[in-house]
């Protein structure tokens, strides 16, 4: 396990060494990966560890958003905004759930992407959020004296909120609660007769996936400064999973590896489509074929997802540097 | 592939599960009209046997031929709960083709009777009945039957022991009887195999089954006992 | 009153085509545990294509028709990257169809474009107790009546029918007796393609679809199929035109915008009440 530890810290301070380099584009794209791959790490972990399926993980992201948006529009101070984030989406994920968490398997599944749909109306109705047209004008985040304005300064942010999202994860997963989870996911009826409280741990890694998206939505809200029931379409909640499935469901680094490799490739496929000659649609249809390509072939042929494979990998070549320990 | 008298014969079958073995090395025949008991405790490879027969699992070494049809009755009866028993008997012949009932029904006259009913609402020995009619359906030459007697009262065991034992002798249908119970699989049967942990422990004739220490113990309990 | 009726005619309407997305998902889930995430896409994909087809002259009903086929091809494919290898659990499955969903997309852009699509349907309407309601509606309650008929007929009569509901009553029975699991899962799959594809034809005169209808045609359809309970197609009938009116009425009597939203809270309470009265860890819920 040890190994997987000092795998995950190397490749965030590469992570954060990147940040300190590149240009704005890059930047841009960081971000991106960043704020999904914090969401991803919940989903991940959600649906690998505690075996519920959620297809409404957007609906947290936007709730979270639109907390610090709303909060901020009205005179909050920016932190203030950012904190309430993950709690408001804790928050909304403790009340659905209490009901939803009844449900399983497939009725679960349908139940979160029903809760995505009635938030997004419901959001669109709200004035205080600014209904179907949004909501203009979030002030740029400013903490102390420091107003992050600049897309390097949201990477730097979003790299801090992944680095707590994957230590936070890391903890629950080699704790007690964690393994308690584990043994939810395979089997709820022996979880509950070794004494595991089933519907109270469920609940925690709802809310706790939750928060991560939450905080990773407040962040975007400060980012981008504007918000609109069209920027978390159902699609962004089915984003996550896809990343979740093709990094590997119930792994830290699948989560890392999963948006990595979605986002990247959508990234060049875009290119690759606004070359002159390919016609307007083309980006879409490629990402579109691309990912549901991966998602297919990593559920069928890889159902550890990628990190089953370089975990592995990155073990064997740990194991000879350090000849003599065990892991 | 001409097996003689031999409608069934397997040889040093084995059979794993992942890295568990839960056959290793199995040998036995059933010969055309006979009744052959397979006797073992729970867990020792019977219901592995059957569907390494019916080829729901697959081998990982040695040899099973088959000549001629055999039809397979699960344990737990399986009957498919949502239909009805004309229903249930009629998917039986879905190999064959033949979807006369008529002649099941004469055999089984129980059956006639709830014929148009929901199949999942019948008694534990209807619905063995129910199995063996639909196993019937397929016109097999051997019958292989799992746990016949599980769960069911001995009343009840008794009618469908009758019902084999006749079929065995006015159509000369084959019977390879599967059972933790060795004192009905022995009663029915001339010949027998006694399973443990994959592993044929013994064989031969149910009469020299039934004397031999290592059975009476373990398999025969107090009724072995008492008649040693 | 009229406006009563109105509403509850355009929902019987709509209604009809959640409650043929319905019998689809239904008929697939049964025979092989899985839900087809992909279901709304048969629709889709056949309203397209039934379009494009007339446009190129084909005339009424041998476009739908030919559509709807092509539709059942669609199912099919998707019933072998859903169920066709081995050992793939059924939440695997799941999101395999979503994959397949996706896919779909980019070749529906890529054929026709991302512009919303319609064609005619019966052109006219009737007029009758001071209602005008289009001629289509009338299309629309007939076809799926019929279907539905058909439905019943083939699982109630005929051996392959009884050989699918054996399939999902018992797949390891119905291996030994020789009926062959995978190719059932796949006729399901067929089936629900072509179910599905009706749908779409009968409801696309009356709203044009894009390639992203088939999220909200599959939602109401489970919704439907979920109200129905997952177990006879026919059910599934009740299950969409109650959803269909209860959501025309709160289109026409609230506020347009609720009425998914509402409509979808319903189902979930139902749901929800439902789990809530069973006793907890009552064993796999599928």
């Amino acid at each position: 396990m040890r190994t997987e530890l000092y795998a995950l810290l190397a490749l965030l301070l590469g992570m954060v060494c990147l940040t300190g380099l590149g240009d704005e584009s890059v930047l841009s794209l960081y971000v991106l990966f960043a704020l999904a791959a914090i969401v991803t790490v919940g989903v991940s972990l959600l649906m690998g560890q505690a075996g519920q399926v959620s297809l409404g993980q957007g609906a947290f992201y936007a709730c979270g958003a639109y907390t610090a948006g709303v909060l901020t529009t009205q005179g909050a101070p920016g932190l203030v905004g950012l904190l309430a984030a993950p709690l408001a989406a804790a928050a909304l994920a403790i009340v659905i759930g209490i009901p939803l968490l009844l449900l399983r398997g497939h009725h679960l599944a349908f139940a979160t992407l029903a809760a995505h749909l009635i938030f997004l109306s419901v959001v669109g109705e709200m004035t205080i959020t600014g209904g179907d047209v949004g909501l203009q004008g979030i002030p740029r985040l400013r903490v102390g004296g420091f107003a992050f304005d600049s897309v390097r300064s949201y990477a730097y942010l979003s790299s801090l909120a992944l680095l707590a999202v994957v230590i936070i994860a890391r903890n629950i997963l080699v704790s007690r609660p964690g393994r308690g989870l584990r043994a939810l996911s395979t089997s709820e009826i022996a979880a509950a007769s070794s004494g595991i409280p089933v519907a109270l741990y469920k609940l925690a890694v709802f809310a706790l996936s939750a928060a991560f998206a939450g905080l990773a939505g407040g962040i975007y809200a400060f980012y981008m400064g504007y918000l609109a029931p069209g920027s978390f379409p159902v699609l962004l909640s089915i984003e996550y999973l896809v990343m979740a499935a093709i990094g590997g469901l119930g792994t830290i680094a699948g989560g890392l590896i999963g948006s990595a490799v979605v986002l990247l490739l959508v990234h060049a496929l875009s290119r690759l489509a606004t070359m002159s000659g390919m016609p307007q649609t083309a980006p879409v249809i490629l990402s579109y074929a691309v990912y549901a390509i991966l998602l297919v072939a990593a559920v069928l042929f890889l159902p550890g997802g990628i990190s089953s494979v370089i975990t592995p990998a990155w073990e064997r070549i740990f194991r000879r540097t350090r000849p003599g320990r065990g892991t | 592939m001409n097996l003689g008298m031999n409608l069934i014969e397997v040889e040093e079958l084995v059979v794993r599960y992942g890295s568990m073995t839960a056959l290793d090395g199995v040998s036995l025949s059933v010969s055309k009209g006979e009744m052959v008991a397979l006797v073992g405790a729970n867990g020792a490879g019977k219901s592995t046997l059957l569907k390494a027969l019916s080829g729901v699992v697959r081998r990982a070494g040695g040899r099973v031929r088959i000549q001629g049809l055999m039809a397979h009755v699960p344990e737990g009866r399986q009957v498919f709960s949502d239909l009805t028993v004309e229903d249930n008997l009629r998917l039986g012949a879905y190999r064959s083709r033949d979807r006369d009932t008529s002649w099941v029904y004469a055999l089984l006259p129980e059956l006639e009777r709830t014929r148009r009913q929901r199949a999942g609402n019948l008694s534990g020995g209807q619905q063995q009945m129910v199995a063996i009619g639909r196993a019937l359906m397929s016109r097999p030459d051997v019958l292989a039957i799992d746990e016949m007697s599980l769960g069911l009262a001995p009343l009840v065991v008794r009618q469908l022991a009758r019902i084999l034992t006749e079929l065995n002798q006015t159509r000369g249908l084959a019977v390879l009887l599967v059972e933790q119970s060795a004192l009905l699989a022995f009663s029915l049967c001339t010949r027998g195999y006694v399973l443990e942990t994959g592993k044929i422990a013994a064989s031969g004739t149910t009469g020299e089954l039934a004397q031999s220490p290592l059975l009476k113990d373990a398999y025969l309990g107090s009724a072995g006992k008492a008649a040693s | 009153m009229s406006a009563f009726l109105s509403y509850v005619l355009h929902g019987i309407a709509t209604g009809s085509s959640f409650a043929l997305v319905a019998s689809g998902l239904v008929i697939i889930y049964r025979v092989t545990r899985v839900v087809n995430l992909a279901q709304g896409t048969f629709a889709v994909f056949a309203a397209f294509m039934a379009a494009t087809l007339l446009g190129a002259g084909l005339p009424h009903g041998a476009a739908e028709i030919l559509a709807v086929l092509v539709a059942a091809i669609l199912g099919l494919l998707a019933g072998v990257v859903a169920v066709g290898k081995r050992g793939t659990s059924p939440q695997a499955s799941l999101i395999a169809t979503l994959g397949f969903a996706i896919f779909c997309y980019a070749l529906e852009i890529l054929i026709w474009g991302d512009q919303p699509q319609s064609f005619p349907g019966l052109a006219g309407s009737f007029e009758y107790l001071e209602l005008e309601f289009p001629k289509q509606y009338a299309v629309i309650v007939v076809v799926t009546l019929v279907v539905f008929a058909l439905l019943e007929a083939f699982f109630e009569w005929t051996y392959v029918g009884k050989a699918l509901t054996a399939c999902a009553s018992n797949p390891y029975a119905a291996t030994l007796v020789g009926i062959g699991v995978v190719r059932m899962s796949l006729l399901g799959f067929m089936l629900g393609g072509a179910l599905g594809g009706i749908a779409g034809v009968l409801i696309a005169p009356l709203s044009p679809m894009s390639y992203d209808s088939d999220l909200s045609l599959f939602v109401n359809g489970f919704a439907s199929a979920i109200l129905a309970g997952l177990k006879r197609p026919v059910f599934a009938l009740a299950g969409g035109l109650v959803l269909g009116i209860v959501e025309a009425l709160i289109a026409g009597y609230a506020k347009a915008s609720y009425q998914s939203a509402l409509a979808l809270l319903l189902t979930l309470a139902i749901l929800v009440v439902q789990a809530a009265r069973r006793p907890a860890l009552q064993g796999s819920e599928e």
